[in-house]
């Protein structure tokens, strides 16, 4: 499974920090990052990496 | 508008006025009558449970909001040209044009005035000890940051909160809590034409940003004056009755304010507790301009549907023990902001507010406990206290 940002709709709230800190962070920018952007996510971070993309308020993220 | 979806039908008035005070014995029979119900009252289909509202504010190119998410068609009118009344590239446009200044990363800069802001409010009233939780502890901090941000002219303020209450009383249905009030809706309205008119908005305001984009082009002159309330008016109930229904909830919990505490790191997921429980906004609208399927409901085209956040967040298929307070449960996906595309704009500006005056509180105060019968404000949709008379216990 990856998971991909759509920058124009990402605000920066932050709940997918919350819900899966190793793949998704702020850059010095305050800009989100995906760890992993371009390769498939390890199996052991797919269910918190669907949580984040589950809690975004604005649904920024999605999953393919 | 009729029941063509032959949904089960709810005959009493979840916005009478005891339906405003006291919600949610009307939320739960909602939810227990099926996905989809018809309001007898208001002749629209609402969602009270949580799967259905949530498909439905993804969807919005099904479900519209540009046609209005009020209940009652003078408002959907009145309300063109703001962000909450529009869809597809016109709301991109709009909301692109302010939201970018009360996203988190914005906010950055603003946070340290907003702590220091809510320490001086915080002193003040631990010093006083007995104090009313919503005038003295809710309102300062949201009455201190959002005019200036939005840039609204100093001599414009006293009214501002029984307007902004106005305008979310008139996105509710033509009942009599939306005539007693409208004429004050309609003063904001008249107000922020002129404030527009006379650009008497602060320097560096949001306001401004209005403005300068209308003298650049990119958005019609007309539109300035509704996009002033389109962020002005959301900004300060919501956040008043979060910050209030926080000091509720621990003031009759106060085992989780111990927990809080003890953990201060529990902070936003608490805030984020509050607003599942006793979610600020109770519902908005939204237009379905194709035939839909809603939970296993065929709803025809041009039907309005009303999304109730406040029931979504209490349903019993989505929410263990969904009536109890914890502030340590997973509840991040919540839809106390809204959702999606629509999703509040100014939920960074609102967490930040809300948080900094949990965290001074937490560190400073013991217990807070009632010292009286607080009182609920009447309003269709915001759902907050008149009045929450507190004892503060210093640590």
């Amino acid at each position: 499974m990856r998971v991909t940002v759509d920058h124009d709709r990402c605000e920066g709230h932050g709940l997918c920090t919350q819900a899966a800190p190793t793949v998704f962070s702020f850059d010095d920018e305050g800009d989100l990052a995906i760890a992993y952007a371009d390769t498939d996510l390890p199996d052991d971070l797919v269910t918190a990496a669907r949580e984040a993309v589950d809690v975004c308020p604005v649904a920024a993220l999605r999953t393919g | 508008m009729r029941n063509a979806a032959h949904a089960p039908a709810y005959r009493q008035d979840m916005f009478s006025r005891s339906g405003i005070r006291d919600p949610y014995p009307h939320y739960a029979r909602l939810r227990e009558l099926g996905p989809v119900v018809w309001l007898s009252r208001q002749r629209v289909y609402a969602l009270p449970r949580y799967a259905e509202c949530r498909a439905v504010l993804r969807d919005d190119t099904t479900f519209a909001s540009g046609h209005g998410v009020a209940l009652n068609p003078l408002t959907n009118r009145l309300s063109r040209g703001t962000t909450l009344n529009s869809d597809g590239a016109d709301h991109e446009r709009r909301r692109r044009l302010l939201a970018h200044r009360l996203t988190p990363k914005a906010l950055r800069s603003m946070s340290d005035t907003v702590d220091e802001k809510a320490r001086a409010v915080v002193d003040a009233a631990v010093a006083r000890r007995h104090v009313d939780g919503v005038r003295d502890l809710a309102m300062a901090l949201p009455m201190a940051v959002v005019p200036d941000l939005v840039g609204w002219p100093e001599d414009g303020r006293e009214h501002l909160l029984a307007w902004a209450g106005a305008t979310f009383d008139s996105l509710g249905p033509l009942n009599h809590q939306w005539l007693r009030t409208f004429p004050a809706a309609l003063s904001m309205l008249r107000f922020s034409r002129r404030v527009v008119r006379d650009r008497s908005v602060l320097a560096g305001s949001m306001g401004e940003d209005v403005l300068r984009a209308a003298d650049a082009g990119t958005l019609p002159h007309a539109e300035c004056s509704a996009l002033m309330i389109d962020y002005l008016a959301p900004s300060l109930d919501t956040t008043v009755s979060a910050i209030s229904s926080a000091l509720h909830l621990f003031a009759t919990h106060p085992e989780q304010w111990q927990t809080l505490r003890e953990d201060p790191t529990l902070v936003p997921n608490a805030l984020n507790e509050v607003v599942r429980l006793e979610s600020p906004l109770r519902a908005f609208s939204r237009k379905a301009v194709a035939d839909a399927d809603v939970g296993g409901v065929r709803i025809p085209r041009g039907s309005r549907v009303l999304v109730v956040y406040a029931s979504a967040n209490r349903d019993e298929r989505e929410w263990d023990d969904p009536d109890a307070f914890d502030i340590t449960r997973d509840v991040n996906r919540h839809l106390g902001f809204g959702y999606g595309t629509h999703g509040c704009a100014g939920q960074g500006l609102a967490r930040l507010e809300s948080q900094a005056i949990l965290r001074e509180l937490a560190a400073r105060v013991e217990r807070i406990e009632l010292a009286g019968q607080p009182t609920r404000a009447v309003n269709n949709i915001i759902h907050r206290h008149d009045q929450l008379p507190l004892e503060l216990t210093p640590a």
